[in-house]
């Protein structure tokens, strides 16, 4: 059977797979690395990070971790999420897709000259 | 203080935004969004910046959200009924547009929730009509019978309106035979062929038995657009007989 290349990710799972391949995070945590990732080019809000979330829980990259006091943050408990093994997979398949890109598009520039 | 007070009550609206939520997404994501929500807040208010610009980017953000997951939750009959809604919105924005820039459209509030239901119910029955039927025709021939049907009932309604003449109440008979055959037909291809052809016939009957009354010029008019109106549910039986061919075996 031919094995069909995964579909890109859209730019919101491809950052939120970022911020959470360093680590578990909860969700004003994620939207932070996020802001920091992009160096504030990219502001995520509630409605779209928590709509991906539910889409990539549903697909298996991230799976929801303990909930638990933020000790840099408030007493309040908060979910944290996590990189599922198929999530780091997925991850890695983009980042080789964008270096496909990028090998294709300076081969070009490169004869453009 | 007044920064607090102004938080407060954005959070409570807040949580109150995310009631529009589906249920499952709410009691799963709900909580976790108010706290993410109260953390933003909290960050603007010690970073001394007002809330007003955020919290409104905040709630549009999440308003689309709301849209999106209610989306896809919906069934069929549910997305039908959401596109014909959204339809009918965007056809009235012709009339609310016209009202603005044209001299004398002065149309009340309750005359644009007249027109929106009329849109709305014509859309709604191409969406549930329209995909009974595969074949192109079929959904072109229920597309034209409606816009046709439609505008006849429109134009009539307005001619009644204009010139007091009950005698013109006379023409919503071809949408009453247009009903009953559509139902006597339950919607299938060669029954409609045959009742927009009836339609047909009957409009073509009723213009040249009923006295217009009109002036020359104007009796001219009306016969052409009787024509074009025979002329369009003609088209709209010929489609729906291209369809029921179509859905004869070979």
């Amino acid at each position: 059977m031919k094995k069909t290349a995964p579909a890109p990710l859209t730019p919101a799972v491809l950052h939120i797979l970022l911020a959470l391949s360093t680590g578990e995070r909860h969700g004003y945590g994620i939207m932070k690395q996020v802001q920091a990732d992009s160096q504030g080019r990219t502001k995520m809000g509630p409605g779209t990070l928590y709509g991906s979330i539910g889409r990539m829980m549903e697909a298996g990259l991230i799976r929801e971790s303990v909930k638990r006091v933020d000790p840099e943050m408030d007493g309040e408990r908060r979910i944290y999420y996590q990189l599922t093994g198929a999530g780091r997979a997925a991850l890695q398949a983009e980042l080789t897709r964008y270096r496909g890109v990028v090998a294709l598009a300076e081969g070009r520039l490169a004869h453009g000259r | 203080m007044a920064a607090n007070i102004a938080g407060r009550r954005y959070r409570t609206c807040y949580a109150r935004l995310l009631r529009l939520y589906p249920r499952p997404f709410r009691e799963r994501f709900g909580e976790s969004m108010a706290q993410t929500f109260q953390d933003l807040c909290r960050e603007h208010e010690e970073a001394g910046r007002g809330l007003f610009g955020f919290a409104l980017w905040i709630f549009c953000e999440t308003l689309a959200g709301i849209v999106r997951e209610n989306i896809l939750r919906m069934d069929q009959l549910g997305k039908t009924v959401l596109r014909a809604a959204l339809v009918a919105l965007g056809l009235l924005m012709a009339p609310l547009v016209a009202s603005q820039v044209v001299e004398g459209w002065n149309w009340p509030a309750k005359a644009f929730v007249f027109v929106y239901v009329l849109f709305f119910g014509t859309a709604l029955a191409y969406g549930l009509i329209a995909k009974r039927m595969n074949a192109w025709a079929y959904k072109a021939g229920v597309g034209l019978a409606l816009v046709t049907g439609f505008a006849l009932g429109w134009s009539n309604m307005v001619h009644v309106a204009d010139s007091e003449n009950p005698a013109n109440l006379v023409y919503f008979g071809v949408l009453v035979v247009g009903g009953v055959g559509a139902w006597l037909a339950r919607l299938k291809a060669p029954g409609l062929a045959r009742t927009l052809f009836a339609m047909a016939v009957t409009l073509a009957g009723i213009a040249v038995i009923l006295p217009s009354g009109a002036p020359p010029v104007l009796a001219r008019n009306m016969a052409i657009g009787h024509a074009v109106f025979v002329a369009l549910f003609t088209a709209s039986g010929l489609l729906f007989r291209h369809a029921s061919s179509a859905e004869l075996p070979k």
